[in-house]
């Protein structure tokens, strides 16, 4: 395929100084931005590791530019920016699996929390004496302790 | 345990739990139904965040009351029940719902399996009578609930080995080893038909009893066909997802 341009050589241009400038600067601001956020408690360190590492790799891009187009030629892509789109895609649907992920098991611990309380209710209600039920003799000498 | 001290507790100590959501038109026919046929049995009802009087009707009638502070599900309202009965030591449970659907005298029958220890988890189901005569007021499926319900026996089936006739019946007995594994592991969408799957996974004696239900006296069927649809490819879904899952994680324990 020698007569078709590679990867690097097609793309040269595109990454500007401008443009590099550009998108340090912002990684930077995000990194800030993460930090302000876990130092007014807005954010918990253990969540905050997957978006140090995006902006690392954000600041990374933008600093060696031939590592994008290392990435792109690994790829397979003759355009960076079709690469570059392609990985912050692919960031963006782990992490939104890692919400999904973090979701499911805060709607589990809300549930379980929800269903401690009832049961508590409910127990106390047993315990009030007034338990409503007939086999109330069996219930006060067969209680087990709970495991 | 002692000798002496079992004689004196020979007596099962048994709970039936009501799931209800918004159903206070129907409660009290069902305690007084369960009272009348499960006179030993203690009755919680679990009130899955009703926005009716169904907490207030059911202490009217002076059961035990577990209010779930939001609606989650009926999944999550039956594993408030299995806990609370594992948590307080009964030795067998069983729920039905509170539409006033299933007879108290049927689930009396299933608890008697399980107290006989032939089961470990029984479920009434409403199909698997083929000489039953159909009385004026009994229970007669729907197209789509007869689609759906094919589509589960089918899928259910093949998962377990084991035949399963009606998979989403919410009648059922239990002894305390389904408490322990449904009071951990229970989802809180596809709460029937997973949990058949799991505990026949776990190498729990899963046992089907053919069983009288009537039709609803109160409230409405969620299912509308979209909703049938959805919910047929959600329950096929989950249990392709279960296949997955582990084998006997502590069965029995």
């Amino acid at each position: 395929m020698s007569w078709l341009p590679s990867a690097a050589e097609a793309t040269q241009v595109h990454l500007t100084s401008q443009t590099r400038i550009v998108a340090a600067i912002i990684a930077i601001f995000f990194m800030l931005l993460i930090l302000e956020l876990i130092r007014r408690d807005r954010l918990q360190e253990r969540y905050s590791v997957i978006w140090f590492i995006a902006g690392l790799g954000m600041l990374a891009g933008a600093a060696f530019p031939g590592l994008l187009e290392l990435v792109a030629d690994l790829m397979g892509v003759r355009d960076t920016n079709v690469a570059l789109f392609s990985i912050v895609l692919l960031l963006l649907l782990g992490l939104a699996l890692n919400f999904s992920v973090i979701m499911s098991r805060q709607a589990a611990q809300i549930t379980r929390l929800a269903q401690e309380r009832a049961i508590e209710k409910a127990r106390e209600q047993a315990g009030n004496g007034s338990t409503p039920t007939r086999g109330s003799d069996a219930a006060g000498q067969g209680r087990r302790e709970p495991e | 345990m002692a000798a002496g001290l079992r004689g004196r507790i020979a007596a099962v100590r048994t709970l039936v739990f009501i799931p209800a959501w918004n159903e206070e038109a129907s409660l009290a026919a069902v305690v007084d139904d369960v009272r009348e046929h499960l006179a030993g049995a203690d009755i919680l009802v679990v009130d899955d965040g009703s926005t009716d009087a169904t907490t207030a009707r059911a202490r009217e009638c002076g059961v035990l009351v577990a209010t779930l502070p939001f609606n989650q599900g009926l999944g999550a309202a039956l594993q408030t029940g299995y806990l609370y009965a594992l948590r307080e030591g009964y030795d067998c449970c069983a729920h039905l719902d509170a539409d006033g659907q299933h007879p108290a005298a049927e689930v009396a029958r299933l608890l008697a399996e399980v107290e006989a220890d032939r089961a470990d988890l029984v479920i009434g189901s409403r199909y698997r009578n083929p000489d039953a005569v159909l009385e004026n007021d009994d229970y007669k499926p729907t197209f789509s609930r007869r689609l759906g319900t094919g589509v589960f026996r089918f899928f259910l089936t093949l998962a377990t080995r084991q035949r399963f006739t009606d998979t989403t019946s919410g009648m059922r007995a239990a002894n305390r080893r389904v408490m322990s594994l449904f009071s951990e592991n229970y989802s809180p969408d596809f709460a029937e038909i997973e949990s058949l799957q799991l505990a026949v996974r776990q190498g729990l004696r899963v046992e089907e009893l053919p069983v009288r239900m009537l039709e609803r006296t109160g409230g409405s069927s969620f299912l509308t066909p979209l909703r049938s649809a959805f919910f047929i490819f959600k329950g096929v879904v989950v249990l392709l997802v279960g296949q997955f899952r582990p084998r006997r994680v502590e069965a029995g324990r």
